[in-house]
């Protein structure tokens, strides 16, 4: 009966659903772009830079200095590798230095990494760049015959570096036909030889922008100097076999990476760590939070077990902070929708008056008949929801096979903060569920005025309206 | 008279129309307030980013920019001074050393820029000797000659140049600012004690307070114990002109606290003359000059000037040096008003329904008007109007209650200390004052109208379907 009722007032049903279903559309595509952008992000930082677990000295974290290192002692790493979530350790030490080559210098962060380990999380080898766009590779490409589109985009992309070939054609739209033409030409002109190194090698990999700040090239010789352990100094050259491309634009910027054993020498710290960064078998929030209670339990006072939230807890602030305007936002639509669909309750309640009394004069319980009007406006709320949910996830599917990627200068504002300037749409999850629960929510809220009035109603009164 | 009439139909189902307009007033005022929020934290950022960070000009030699080499300086700033001071807009000049060094303490270190300046003509052009924190040194007030720094305070805190310590004076001063009883006889226990951080600080902090007593007293009593240790060795090393590494000790002078901690971490200042006595620079050089203007918007014209005047050197105006600063304020009134919209387009939903109720409720009545000789046009314009009645009362309403909220919090600010460090980092303060220009209700004004007339559309068409006679016969 409820269904049927909706139709009698056929506009009025469709205005009322098709609000719930913009406010539900929106707020699912603004969730997903949100969520799916946060979670990209913190990705990104965790596996290029901090990792889930770490293990450090008590006092390192708030005092990054060198004399606040920990001994790799065999105990330690078999207790910790005891733990089920562990599936390895990865050996860092960390520590500042300022980089010079030739009359150029910066403070830059040297981080001694075992090159083999080291693949397990943040994969430095992965990230040796491939291709290099410099502005001599531009012209020479476009003095060959190439596509017009191709030459627009590497105006765009000049002095981009690229760790492969799919992110290369990616960005510059490379059309599959294409390829095969083209490769060679990029092979010839923009490719650069890289080398990853190993240990006890006294060489280094520079991060993509910093090496371009500082002028260097493969074979160049960069000098560190810094504060050593124990109050040493410490002061070393060594040649750069690689540049290394870093998604997050602000480690790009000033990371030097040396084979730990000759990063350990530098500082005269031998066989001692900044951190034991975890390899870990499963990495949901939960998962991680039970590792690191289980191993704050099982080590003791000079240990400290970091997740990745303390971490990175400034960009968790941010993207809070993010997160929370975005709710305010999405609270608004739904508080417009909610006066909405009200008006369309009370305007049901005013022009049935009289149906009602009839009904419950020729014997309807009021009950039953609140039932149909709360089922009616479910409905309503239903088919407002599921044509939102319906629209929305080709468009979310879509886009997160799509990420959006910005470039120019916009691009530029997202790398100031130390962004990587893309968007990522988040797949089905609990943001689903909440926005089905809020519009439910306004739909029984909104029914509250017609139920005081059917049981409040006076049958004779409300016949004679 | 179709207003008139308009308007008293508005008042016919006053019910209805409340919540329509209630709808409309809620759905104005949340958004125009957001926005108020948004721009007051935008024009916040701006002003302090000129203020204290990059005035409106910058003038250095080719390339350095790119790569800061301490080689390519400008030479005889002075008389480039004069000439650009003589320029009718530019309000007051300054020239700056920059080298990019490390700075030491005893056991910290951090990768820094050194700038060199000129305390009384850098007070012309920034406002940073203004932001010194109380109770933290001062702006360069030793002699003349002296090696004293002043630096961030997020730099002091990491090296270790702001200590945390408790002794009686401080619970005194605890006790004179209304600290309870029962928490200072708890901190008596270790009055005397020294902190080397903050975290050391607050763990013991932690150890005799109750969450609560954090949360309200927690800031405060940190700010109480924080202490600057005044004249500590600061050790700056860098690579000279000569590409040979130099370096010196330095005196901890002052500090300053911006809502930008990526500034406060990176930009220590020392007098021009100890710089250039390490690094043997000449006399007259310098690396920056900058230039501040009466007017942000003569900075177009001001720069196009001195690029044609000094071909050979780089003119960076502050959109130059921070192009998002540029984009995110010219963007901003975009994003307000597609958020305007958006919120519009969801009321327009509640304006149609009722409208298209309206219509219906009086078709006899719509019938009747035509038949005694009103044309359409005038019964179109009639519901029209009654449509714009409905989302502008509603939108004034909103309007004005969002104009009070705005200059009542504007007052004070409105606080997300929660989320200080986040805000920080990205230079935007936590403390924001809201702030909406007048022209942006002439804006919403405009695109409120415009949503009462396109959602009275429908409804009218609807209307004028109606033959009268069919109408008339309706019950």
């Amino acid at each position: 009966m409820a269904w049927r009722n909706l139709w009698r007032n056929r506009r009025r049903t469709i205005i009322t659903a098709s609000s719930v279903f913009f406010a539900v559309f929106f707020a699912l595509a603004m969730r997903s772009l949100q969520l799916g952008t946060y979670d990209y992000m913190y990705k990104n930082i965790i596996e290029s830079y901090s990792g889930y677990i770490q293990i450090q000295d008590e006092d390192f974290w708030e005092n990054r200095i060198v004399n606040n290192v920990f001994e790799a002692k065999d105990d330690l790493k078999q207790k910790v590798l005891e733990d089920k979530n562990v599936k390895d350790i990865i050996p860092r030490f960390e520590s500042f230095a300022l980089a010079s080559s030739g009359p150029r210098s910066k403070g830059v962060m040297v981080m001694g990494i075992d090159p083999e380990k080291e693949k397990l999380l943040s994969d430095v080898e992965d990230k040796l760049v491939e291709y290099r766009l410099t502005g001599e590779a531009v012209k020479a490409l476009k003095s060959e015959d190439i596509p017009e589109y191709l030459s627009e985009n590497l105006d765009i992309f000049t002095g981009n570096s690229y760790s492969g070939k799919g992110s290369l054609q990616l960005d510059l739209g490379i059309k599959e036909n294409d390829e095969e033409a083209v490769m060679p030409l990029f092979e010839k002109y923009a490719s650069v030889e890289n080398r990853y190194f190993s240990m006890g090698e006294e060489s280094s990999l520079a991060g993509d922008r910093l090496s371009r700040y500082l002028g260097l090239e493969r074979e160049d010789t960069v000098i560190l100097i810094g504060q050593a352990y124990h109050g040493h100094s410490a002061a070393g050259k060594y040649a750069i076999t690689g540049i290394v491309s870093i998604p997050n634009p602000d480690l790009d910027n000033k990371i030097v990476y040396l084979p730990l054993d000759v990063c350990q020498n530098l500082y005269y710290a031998t066989g001692k760590l900044t951190a034991m960064v975890l390899h870990v078998r499963d990495n949901d929030d939960k998962a991680i939070e039970e590792t690191i209670s289980r191993l704050d339990s099982r080590l003791d006072a000079p240990y400290r077990v970091l997740g990745w939230k303390e971490m990175n807890s400034t960009l968790v602030q941010q993207l809070e902070a993010d997160n929370k305007s975005g709710l305010i936002m999405i609270g608004i639509l739904y508080l417009v929708i909610a006066f909405g669909v009200f008006g369309t309750v009370l305007m049901m309640t005013a022009e049935r008056r009289r149906e009602f009394g009839v009904l419950v004069a020729i014997g309807m319980q009021k009950s039953r008949l609140t039932g149909v009007m709360v089922y009616e406006m479910l409905y309503i709320g239903l088919l407002g929801i599921v044509a939102g949910v319906a629209v929305s996830v080709p468009v979310i599917f879509y886009g997160h096979n799509h990420p959006i990627r910005f470039s120019g200068n916009l691009a530029k504002i997202f790398e100031d903060y130390g962004f990587e300037p893309v968007m990522v749409f988040q797949l089905i999850d609990n943001y689903f569920i909440s926005q089905i629960m809020v519009v439910v929510l306004i739909v029984l809220l909104s029914i509250i005025y017609p139920v005081v009035k059917i049981a409040k109603m006076d049958e004779v009164d409300a016949l004679r309206a | 008279m179709i207003t008139k009439t308009a308007w008293k139909n508005v008042w016919r189902n006053r019910t209805r129309s409340l919540v329509v307009i209630a709808a409309v007033t809620i759905g104005i005022f949340a958004g125009v307030f957001a926005v108020g929020v948004m721009n007051g934290a935008i024009d916040q950022r701006i002003d302090s980013a000129i203020d204290n960070e990059i005035a409106h000009m910058q003038i250095m030699a080719k390339g350095f920019s790119l790569n800061n080499e301490p080689g390519s300086y400008l030479n005889d700033v002075r008389s480039l001074k004069d000439s650009i001071s003589a320029i009718e807009e530019v309000q007051a000049v300054c020239d700056r050393l920059f080298v990019v060094g490390m700075a030491n303490t005893a056991r910290k270190s951090a990768g820094v820029n050194i700038i060199g300046i000129d305390p009384a003509g850098e007070k012309e052009v920034f406002n940073l000797h203004n932001e010194l924190v109380q109770g933290m040194g001062n702006y360069f007030g030793g002699e003349k000659g002296s090696y004293g720094v002043y630096m961030g305070k997020e730099l002091a805190k990491e090296l270790n140049v702001i200590r945390y310590e408790m002794n009686d004076d401080i619970i005194d001063e605890l006790r004179s600012s209304g600290l309870p009883d029962e928490i200072l006889s708890e901190f008596g226990s270790f009055s005397g004690n020294r902190f080397s951080n903050e975290k050391d600080f607050k763990k013991k902090m932690r150890s005799v307070l109750t969450e609560e007593q954090e949360a309200e007293y927690g800031r405060s009593i940190i700010e109480a114990v924080s202490a600057f240790s005044e004249r500590a060795r600061v050790v700056f090393t860098f690579v000279d002109m000569n590409n040979t590494q130099t370096g010196s000790v330095f005196r901890a002078g002052g500090v300053y606290d911006i809502p930008n901690s990526m500034f406060e971490n990176k930009y220590v200042f020392t007098r021009k003359a100890a710089l250039r006595n390490l690094a043997g620079f000449p006399e007259n050089a310098a690396h920056k000059v900058i230039i501040r203007l009466h007017d942000i918007d003569d900075t177009r014209k001001v720069s196009k000037k001195l690029r044609a005047d000094y071909p050979g050197l780089e003119v960076l105006s502050w959109r130059d040096i921070q192009p998002d600063l540029a984009l995110t304020s010219e963007m901003a009134e975009a994003i307000y008003g597609l958020f305007m919209v958006l919120i519009l387009a969801a009321l327009a939903f509640g304006i149609v329904n009722t409208m298209l109720m309206v219509v219906l409720e009086r078709t006899k009545e719509i019938g009747m008007l035509t038949a005694i000789g009103m044309n359409k046009k005038k019964v179109f314009r009639m519901i029209m109007t009654e449509s714009v009645f409905l989302s502008l009362t509603g939108g004034v309403a909103g309007m004005v209650i969002s104009w009070i909220v705005i200059r009542l919090t504007s007052e004070k600010g409105i606080n997300f200390r929660s989320m200080e460090e986040g805000f920080e980092a990205l230079g935007y303060s936590a403390h924001i004052y809201p702030d909406i220009g007048a022209d942006f209700f002439l804006i919403v004004t405009g695109l409120i109208i415009i949503t009462g007339i396109l959602s009275s559309v429908y409804p009218a068409i609807k209307a004028l379907k109606l033959d009268p006679a069919d109408a008339l016969r309706t019950e």
